[in-house]
């Protein structure tokens, strides 16, 4: 997006911060609707994070999408089912439980680190730099050239997908004729 | 220019905020919501490193990646609905029937 | 472009093109959200005044100045003034923070919709040359939709968080609607994407250079469609179950009164001249004047700078004709009822939409492929 000439490297430790404080508070919300929008506002700043590394149509599709779409129905479904708060367990992790946190914690950061760092010659690079996407007619026009020929049968495949996705939540969620008169609290009482 | 490691940097702690979450938390919804904010650490990823690598193949991935957790979600979330038509509860101590 | 961050800071204090983007950008918000702020008052007098005179009644046209009555144009002032200085209740049980934040949730969305939208060419002075849109968003259609689709949240968080069943199931019954909607909005606009060849407001302004060039023209399917999306998208005309006064009391805004209420209104009016003017940029060729072509039009007038001022006013009057289709159909169609309306959404505006786009792109296809 052409607003400002020059983005500052600054931006991306303000942003980043939010996206960590907004994923933090998003597992640690006690409400699940709080909790939801915590995730909007995340998934909004990882949309701005985008948008600073030159992808613009997956930033505007992350918002429309994930954003403007699934979370909304998280929300639905939260105060369709009315769901109460819930009390957080204590800070009393077992101690497996925070080895294999802190294990994957620095696991990643060392894989992660290492990978970026010594693999160039993994994955070939391709030549559609910043300044050529723009020559080449613009962010979308790029995408949408690479999508529609390289990676055709993907995408297909993807539209099936969400079709057996539709089928699948529809006959899962319908309401049983034979069950559905009287609701039987097994296994517990309700929250 | 960022280092590219920075972007992996934070996508691992947002995928560790997710992976805390569908360890600690007990409501169904709430262990949905953290497997999408583990996508959306993956999703980081690709678009750095599509960046990085000069192409744009990882946004294309992004794309597929964000239907593909459309898609589980919907699903997932059918499934909480069906078990709190059943069980009356979301809560993942009290739905343990397959435990061992 | 791009990532130069080896600016010095002395240059930010002489005038380059980066300080008169970013000065322009400031001043242009500001302008543009004064702009936006006056037209719910505007829209409040034309609500009560017009419909009364398609009733053949008068309207309210007492509220006036010392002894003039002037036509009762001082009731929008002093609607908002008994607005603010009526007692805020806020109900027992509500969320503390989200009750709060709910109308908030409304307005943002159509600020910042607007600032997509280009509202005249571009401006030339003292050499530089200012866009007459706040930002130049290249994906400009997907920019404003998925704002649009945070509108939602406004609505189920302003239900849920009333803590009262009806707002509740008030909000549902909005939030699904506006949801249902998005998709055949979205969908409209794909053969405009397939006409015009990019998803960029300004580009596709200039693209309708010509009177038959226009969307209306080029996709007049797509124009039915996105009006009738319009009316749903917005809660408005004959798609307001949701907030209809004699339905569930007063739908996801029951609980609201005094200041936060004219936050909803002031959402939902600035929503519907957004709308508006979006449909004007696509379908009626958005700054240009009829017959008249940019180069004549400034040869006509001499300086771009006039040309971008009636650009402007052109775009406004687009709108309020946009505007006035809202209100001409609210008081004379009946409401739809729920279930009506969502399968008006499902079952017809989405297969048409389809068809829409399907037929569009097979005619193109064969057009375009001499």
């Amino acid at each position: 997006m052409e607003v400002f000439y020059f983005v500052p490297e600054v931006l991306f430790y303000i942003l980043s911060g939010l996206i960590l404080l907004s994923s933090v508070m998003v597992v640690s919300a006690r409400n699940p609707v709080t909790s939801a929008i915590f995730l909007v506002l995340d998934l909004f700043f990882v949309a701005a994070l985008y948008a600073k590394l030159d992808a613009h149509f997956t930033a505007a599709i992350q918002v429309l999408v994930y954003a403007g779409a699934i979370v909304v129905l998280f929300v639905f479904v939260i105060m369709l089912l009315n769901l109460k708060p819930e009390a957080l367990r204590g800070v009393r992790f077992s101690v497996g439980e925070a080895a294999v946190l802190l294990i994957t914690l620095v696991g990643f950061a060392i894989i992660g680190s290492e990978l970026a760092r010594t693999a160039p010659e993994a994955v070939i690079p391709g030549n559609l730099g910043a300044g050529a996407i723009e020559l080449a007619g613009g962010n979308t026009f790029v995408v949408a050239m690479r999508m529609f020929t390289s990676y055709l049968w993907p995408f297909e495949m993807a539209s099936i997908l969400i079709l057996l996705a539709i089928v699948a939540c529809v006959m899962v969620a319908k309401k049983d004729k034979v069950l559905g008169a009287a609701h039987h609290f097994r296994g517990g009482s309700p929250e | 220019m960022i280092p590219v490691e920075n972007y992996f940097l934070l996508a691992s702690f947002v995928f560790l905020c997710g992976l805390s979450g569908v360890m600690f938390r007990r409501n169904l919804i709430m262990v949905l919501m953290s497997i999408e904010l583990m996508l959306n650490a993956v999703n980081i990823v690709f678009v750095a490193a599509s960046r990085q690598l000069a192409q744009v193949d990882g946004q294309i991935m992004v794309l597929f990646v964000i239907t593909v957790a459309a898609c589980e979600a919907a699903v997932g979330l059918a499934m909480v609905i069906a078990l709190f038509r059943r069980y009356g509860t979301v809560n993942t101590e009290f739905l343990r029937l397959l435990r061992g | 472009m791009g990532t130069n961050f080896g600016i010095d800071l002395t240059s930010l204090l002489q005038w380059n093109q980066f300080t008169v983007d970013l000065v322009s950008f400031v001043v242009k918000f500001a302008i543009l959200a004064g702009g936006l702020l006056q037209i719910p008052p505007v829209m409040v007098w034309v609500e009560r005044r017009v419909p009364a005179l398609m009733q053949r009644r008068r309207g309210p046209n007492r509220v006036g100045l010392f002894k003039w009555r002037l036509y009762g144009l001082l009731q929008s002032l002093a609607d908002t003034i008994k607005l603010i200085f009526k007692e805020e209740v806020v109900p027992d049980g509500a969320h503390k923070v989200f009750y709060h934040l709910a109308p908030v949730f409304c307005v943002f969305p159509a600020f910042l919709i607007a600032c997509a939208i280009p509202y005249g060419p571009d401006l030339n002075i003292f050499g530089y040359t200012i866009p007459l849109s706040v930002v130049r968003v290249d994906v400009g259609f997907l920019f404003i939709f998925a704002i649009s689709s945070l509108a939602v949240y406004g609505v189920s968080l302003a239900g849920w968080a009333s803590n009262n069943k009806y707002s509740l199931m008030g909000s549902l019954r909005a939030s699904a609607q506006m949801i249902s909607y998005e998709i055949p909005l979205g969908m409209s606009l794909l053969p405009i994407v397939l006409i015009y060849g990019t998803l960029d407001l300004g580009k596709i302004v200039e693209a309708q250079s010509s009177f038959f060039k226009w969307g209306a023209f080029t996709a007049p399917f797509s124009l039915l469609i996105f009006v009738i999306c319009m009316f749903a998208e917005t809660n408005r005309a004959p798609f307001d179950l949701a907030e209809g006064e004699s339905e569930l009391v007063a739908g996801f805004h029951t609980e609201y009164n005094s200041a936060k209420f004219a936050a909803f209104f002031l959402g939902e009016y600035v929503s519907m001249f957004v709308l508006s003017a979006l449909a004007s940029t696509v379908f009626f060729g958005g700054w240009q004047v009829p017959f008249v072509p940019y180069e004549s039009l400034v040869a006509m007038l001499g300086s771009p700078n006039i040309a971008a001022i009636v650009g402007v006013l052109m775009l406004l009057l687009k709108s309020m004709f946009f505007m006035w289709l809202y209100i001409w159909v609210r008081w004379t169609l009946p409401r739809f009822r729920y279930d009506q309306l969502m399968s008006l959404g499902w079952k017809f505006m989405l297969p048409i939409g389809l068809a829409n786009v399907v037929g569009t792109a097979v005619v193109l296809a064969v057009l375009r492929f001499k």
